[in-house]
């Protein structure tokens, strides 16, 4: 996003004060400053040092003096302008460095010949005049290299400035650039978000109408599958209500048949069984013998087991009468028959008379 | 003391009915479980049992054997059939040596076997009474008496065997009291003699030249009461059997007879025409109080108390001939309770006092009845003809009377349901009033 102070800040400043304009107008100045630098830089004769010579020594053999050569001087910084610039300052500084060194070596041929001159007169003096010199040169040089060094300083201030400026400006546009690609990022997130959510929407939508469909097919399906089993169920009931109502007509059928000829052998076991109950009951009067003691409503209950051949195998009194010689009297008469009359069918007789009970009560 | 011709109310029914309706709710539910048959009738017949001649060891005095006495006991009271020894197939002294089969095949349903043993002046009888069909024992004791008492070892074993089988006391160690007639030198001797139930072992506890009658036995069987005409007229004595005591107790002018004791043994019930009219009274036998507790102008006699002591049944002419009245209580009015035939005299209550015997006429014969006091049925017992003085055993199964027999009167014991007939084989002559001992402790 842009800053709205910044805009403001931005549509007050003056025309001037736009980095083209004060480029171009920087680069004006460098330009102005050059060709008077060179200008002053440009040989001039000078006028020949009065009384000085000079003779070629060996450096081994000479002394070492003190360099009238001025202190070196410090390189401007490089700049950081664009690249035309750029070389055409290197261009005009390597003229400079060459001019300098030019005058450097002319200097120190002077100055070999002021040596040689003042070895020649007045070592002493000229050693003092020189070193005056010396000084003067070197305080000459030293003024020029401050003032120098304050040019570069300046300029090194105002490329500094503008450096900074232009960094300022650069960090200004990489920062607008910058909101600017955060917003067009933050636009495109939100746009790709938007879509995204959209485009999620649209898969849920579709996954939902998927799943709705595929709900509704299988509800379909098991619709389908459900009246499928159904009719099936239904069929098979069908089925198995026809198999269960032959089945009940034929059980029904055969439940009659054997209803019929259970009744038949029931009424036969019962004839049977009334036929030797009677026969029992007949030979259990005659093998009784109730003892004077009996009276009415005394009873004692005694349970039979026969074997088949209708012997006896068991008795026992299963409920006394409390009078001992009346119960004896029965047992007694329960023992006396070798073999009980028993029906011919097995039926009968282990239905009936396996095992009975006898229930002596004298009616007096 | 039950009441004819009013609503019999009776415990045991009340408690019948609902048992009755539980028994056939049961009979339903379980009859197709299991058969019941209901057995309601018995042979009608006697015991077959089997009395093996008892062993004998040591020196045993002659005449009695105590087997012999023991199944001619059993045998007089109709109830049992005993074997003949001849007919047996063995003859066991003890129940190792006895092989049920045996007796079965005889068709036995009891066998009585034992042995005799003198020991000193005492004899010794070890005996064991066994169910043939069941093969078990039913009784094994051993009893000993003196030497010359055989008779009574044999009565009591007597009693022994027919209370296991029976489930009734035995009454076989009892005795009669009974009195004969016969002649002395031309005229009449009477004596009140007193016997085995069989007759044997009689002894005369009084003889005399005038009648004697109802002799009664006191409940403890001390003592007996009786009638006797020795003084010329009748008079009622109280005779002390041990001392032979006698005293009169009742004296009156005019009738004094048919004394009976009252169950608690302090009192009599006697007949005195004191009054002019024949009544029945209460003697206290010790103060001689008399109560009248009978007053009507027909004769009154024969008085006899209820077992329970509390009311008496008597003979009254009231209704213009000879029947049986009952009154429940001294101070009750009495009730009639006898209508079939024109004489009906003599009543004896029996010991449970649901049924009295009397003395019954009908076509022209007298006979012994009993009657069931609840239901008013009368059933004629006996068949001779000139029947009289009925007495009934202690555990009321077997009741003696007098009877003709030719020209002599007989004492005839019979089972109380009139089954078969035994006469005293002792008895011989004119044997009249027979009475009936109580159980002697």
């Amino acid at each position: 996003m842009t800053d709205p102070r910044r805009e403001d800040r931005k549509e007050s400043r003056p025309a001037w004060t736009s980095p083209v304009i004060l480029s171009l107008l920087l680069h004006g100045v460098i330009v102005a400053i050059t060709l008077v630098s060179w200008h002053w830089i440009t040989p001039m004769e000078e006028p020949p040092e009065p009384s000085i010579s000079a003779r070629l020594v060996s450096p081994e053999t000479v002394p070492p003096t003190e360099t009238t050569s001025p202190p070196p001087q410090p390189e401007p910084e490089p700049e950081q302008p664009d690249p035309a610039e750029e070389q055409e300052e290197k261009a005009e500084q390597r003229r400079l460095e060459q001019e300098q060194e030019r005058q450097r070596e002319q200097e120190e041929a002077r100055q070999r010949e002021q040596e040689r001159q003042e070895q020649q007169r007045q070592e002493e003096a000229a050693a003092r005049e020189r070193e005056r010199k010396a000084r003067e040169a070197e305080e000459a040089a030293r003024e020029k290299a401050r003032a120098e060094a304050e040019e570069q300083a300046r300029q090194k201030a105002e490329e500094e400035r503008k450096a900074q400026e232009e960094a300022e400006r650069r960090a200004e546009e990489e920062r607008k650039a910058r909101e600017e690609a955060e917003q067009r990022a933050e636009e495109e997130r939100k746009r790709q978000e938007q879509q995204r959510k959209e485009e999620e929407e649209r898969r849920r939508q579709e996954a939902e109408r998927q799943r709705q469909e595929e709900e509704r097919r299988k509800q379909e399906e098991a619709e389908r599958q459900r009246q499928e089993e159904a009719r099936q169920q239904r069929e098979q009931q069908l089925e198995q209500m026809a198999r269960e109502a032959e089945e009940a007509r034929v059980a029904e059928e055969r439940r009659r048949e054997e209803a019929a000829a259970a009744r038949a052998r029931e009424t036969q076991m019962l004839n049977e069984k009334s036929r030797y109950e009677s026969l029992i009951r007949d030979a259990l009067h005659g093998a009784w013998y109730p003892p004077s003691s009996a009276r009415e409503g005394m009873s004692v209950v005694l349970r039979l087991t026969l074997l088949p051949s209708g012997e006896l195998q068991s008795v026992e009194v299963v409920e006394s009468s409390g009078n001992r010689a009346f119960d004896n009297s029965a047992v007694s008469a329960a023992r006396a028959i070798n073999r009980y009359p028993i029906p011919d069918s097995r039926d009968t007789f282990d239905r009936y008379f396996r095992q009975f009970t006898i229930r002596f009560e004298p009616e007096v | 003391m039950r009441q004819i011709g009013q609503a019999p109310f009776s415990w045991r029914k009340v408690i019948a009915i609902p048992a009755a309706l539980m028994m056939l709710a049961a009979l339903a539910s379980t009859a197709h479980a299991e058969l019941m048959i209901r057995v309601t009738k018995g042979a009608g017949e006697a015991v077959p049992v089997a009395v093996v001649p008892f062993g004998q060891s040591g020196d045993l005095p002659g005449g009695d054997n105590i087997s012999t006495i023991i199944r001619s006991n059993l045998e007089m009271t109709g109830e049992f059939n005993p074997l003949s020894a001849e007919r047996m197939l063995s003859l066991p002294t003890n129940g190792d040596d006895v092989f049920f089969r045996d007796w079965r095949m005889l068709g036995q349903r009891y066998l009585l076997v034992g042995n005799v043993t003198r020991e000193g002046d005492r004899v010794r009888a070890r005996y064991e009474l066994f169910d043939v069909n069941g093969e078990r024992r039913l009784l094994g004791e051993s009893s000993s008496t003196s030497v010359n008492n055989i008779r009574t070892l044999a009565h009591h074993i007597s009693d022994k065997v027919y209370e296991a089988l029976t489930g009734e006391p035995g009454v076989f160690s009892t005795r009669l009291a009974y009195v004969t007639l016969d002649e002395n030198e031309g005229k009449p001797r009477y004596r009140l003699q007193i016997s085995d139930v069989d007759g044997r072992r009689a002894s005369v506890r009084l003889e005399s030249r005038e009648p004697i009658l109802s002799p009664s036995w006191s409940p403890d069987g001390k003592r007996l009461a009786y009638v006797s005409f020795e003084s010329g007229k009748p008079q009622i004595f109280v005779h002390e059997l041990a001392s032979g005591k006698r005293t009169a107790v009742a004296s009156f002018p005019g009738l004094n007879s048919a004394p009976d004791w009252s169950p608690d043994g302090r009192s009599l019930l006697v007949t005195l025409s004191r009054s002019g009219n024949a009544e029945i009274y209460k003697l206290d036998v010790e103060s001689r109080s008399l109560t009248r507790l009978t007053d009507h102008w027909g004769i009154d006699t024969e008085g006899v108390w209820h077992p329970d002591g509390n009311g008496f049944a008597f003979t009254s002419d009231r209704s213009g001939g000879p029947q049986i009245y009952i009154k429940e209580s001294e101070n009750a009015s009495p009730r009639r309770v006898t209508f079939g035939g024109r004489y009906n005299a003599g009543a004896r209550f029996s010991p449970d006092g649901e049924y009295i015997y009397y003395v019954h006429q009908r076509d022209g014969a007298f006979h012994i009845a009993r009657m069931e006091l609840d239901s008013g049925n009368e059933q004629v017992l006996t068949r001779t003809g000139m029947d009289e003085s009925p007495s009934i055993a202690p555990n009321g199964r077997m009741l003696i009377y007098a009877t003709r027999q030719g020209d002599d009167s007989v004492l005839t014991v019979i089972s109380a349901d009139g089954g078969a007939a035994y006469t005293l084989p002792a008895a011989r002559g004119d044997v009249r009033e027979p009475a009936w001992s109580p159980i002697l402790r």
